[in-house]
């Protein structure tokens, strides 16, 4: 005779018991705050197509107000912000890009139509950020090629940059061959036409100078 | 025998049949958004163009560059010991191989550093680890190493000793001759020689 056999409804319980645990399991069960929306092959393809770049020029249209639609953030710390930064644009230091009221609000500014415009010192300062909102689904955030430093040269003629291609990247700018192979490197000059130097001697004063 | 022994049974059974849903398990385990974010937000994935040819000079076994340009690019011309890994195929299995060895630091460069960040922040993503992007990349590998520009007389000293570490790594990346400026008034080296004492010197 089988032990549980002496209570018939014991199998009963243990049946709930287990289908109650596996239940609230399920259903408890929390994913992580922020999920990827793009799997590595995707990502690959926005990189490579050049998706969501915004040119120097194109900022010309934002900063003279005839669109509205584009918030420009900066991603650099308060410091350099403070030093200079483009007109309108906010500072949302990297480190805080990812917060849940930032997400929140991003969110918000996707359903408005609105679009975002990352920049940091220049285009590889704020490229893994503007990767990683990508890569979370945020295909509302741009990144602005050249960054605040190229903005910065360029500030009173925006409108020429675009004849300019400084700000593109990921091409070479030699033929290295060529220049692997046809380098000769002068060695110093011989040490007789050096300039002379003059050194200026601070003037002696009379009265001892401060000290401890 | 009892019925709730067939339920049980067929509920694990049910549950079983669950795990043909679960998705594929995959070789790498995703890195956190917040995590990865954390990461890129620090600059030290960067490395000189100094460090890198210094390394390979010194034959550092550690070293492991990764060229992501495109193959033909890759076969025209590429560093030294450099392995090519197309951003474009940075999926492929086979080439993961080479990513996550133990020890090793992988280096990634590219044209400039734009594309090697891009295939940083997909590796980190893909939970590789000690990963590098050489800063500047090959353009300023030929700036840099290949025809290093004399600092101004005025230039600090360690700027002049970096000078002169470039004019040797290029030398010994391009096997160049030292075009040595004509110099007839040149100094004979006197070499002072010790002089040989008699009772044999200390030694062990």
């Amino acid at each position: 005779m089988h032990v549980h056999e002496l209570n018939p409804k014991r199998t009963m319980i243990a049946l709930v018991i287990f289908a109650v645990i596996i239940v609230v399991g399920l259903l408890t069960l929390s994913g992580p705050r922020l999920k990827y929306a793009l799997n590595p092959e995707q990502t690959i393809e926005l990189v490579t197509y050049g998706e969501g770049m915004v040119y120097p020029y194109e900022l010309e249209d934002v900063l003279n107000g005839s669109i509205d639609s584009i918030l420009l953030w900066d991603i650099r710390n308060t410091f350099e912000f403070g030093r200079g930064h483009i007109p309108g644009a906010e500072n949302i230091s990297a480190v805080n890009l990812l917060t849940p009221e930032n997400i929140k609000r991003l969110k918000q500014l996707k359903e408005d139509g609105m679009a975002v415009v990352l920049y940091g010192k220049d285009q590889l300062h704020a490229n893994g950020p503007w990767m990683v909102f990508r890569q979370l689904g945020c295909d509302h955030v741009n990144i602005l090629m050249g960054g605040y430093d190229y903005y910065a040269e360029w500030q009173d003629m925006l409108g020429d940059t675009y004849y300019d291609d400084v700000y593109l990247l990921g091409m070479p700018d030699f033929d290295y061959v060529e220049e692997a192979a046809s380098a000769v490197i002068v060695a110093e000059e011989p040490s007789g036409t050096k300039a002379a130097v003059t050194v200026k001697r601070k003037k002696k004063t009379v009265v001892a100078e401060g000290g401890c | 025998m009892n019925k709730n022994y067939i339920y049980l049974t067929l509920l694990l059974i049910v549950l079983a049949g669950g795990l043909f849903l679960l998705p594929e398990k995959e070789n790498y385990q995703h890195m956190d958004p917040e995590d990865l974010m954390w990461s890129i937000v620090q600059p030290t994935r960067y490395v000189s163009t100094d460090q890198v040819a210094k390394r390979i000079i010194e034959g550092d076994p550690t070293l492991e560059l990764i060229d992501v340009r495109t193959i033909d690019e890759f076969e025209e011309f590429s560093l030294q010991g450099a392995i090519n890994i197309p951003i474009d195929s940075i999926m492929v299995p086979e080439y993961q191989d080479y990513l996550g060895i133990e020890d090793m630091s992988a280096v990634f460069y590219s044209d400039d550093d734009i594309k090697a960040d891009q295939a940083w922040v997909l590796a980190k993503r893909l939970g590789y680890d000690h990963i590098y992007v050489m800063k500047g990349g090959l353009n300023c590998w030929i700036r840099t190493i290949i025809k290093p520009e004399r600092p101004a007389s005025t230039a600090a000293a360690s700027e002049f000793e970096l000078y002169s570490f470039r004019r040797g790594a290029s030398m010994y990346f391009t096997g160049a001759e030292i075009a040595i400026p004509d110099d007839e008034g040149k100094q004979k080296v006197q070499v002072a020689r010790k002089k040989k004492t008699v009772v044999a010197e200390g030694g062990c």
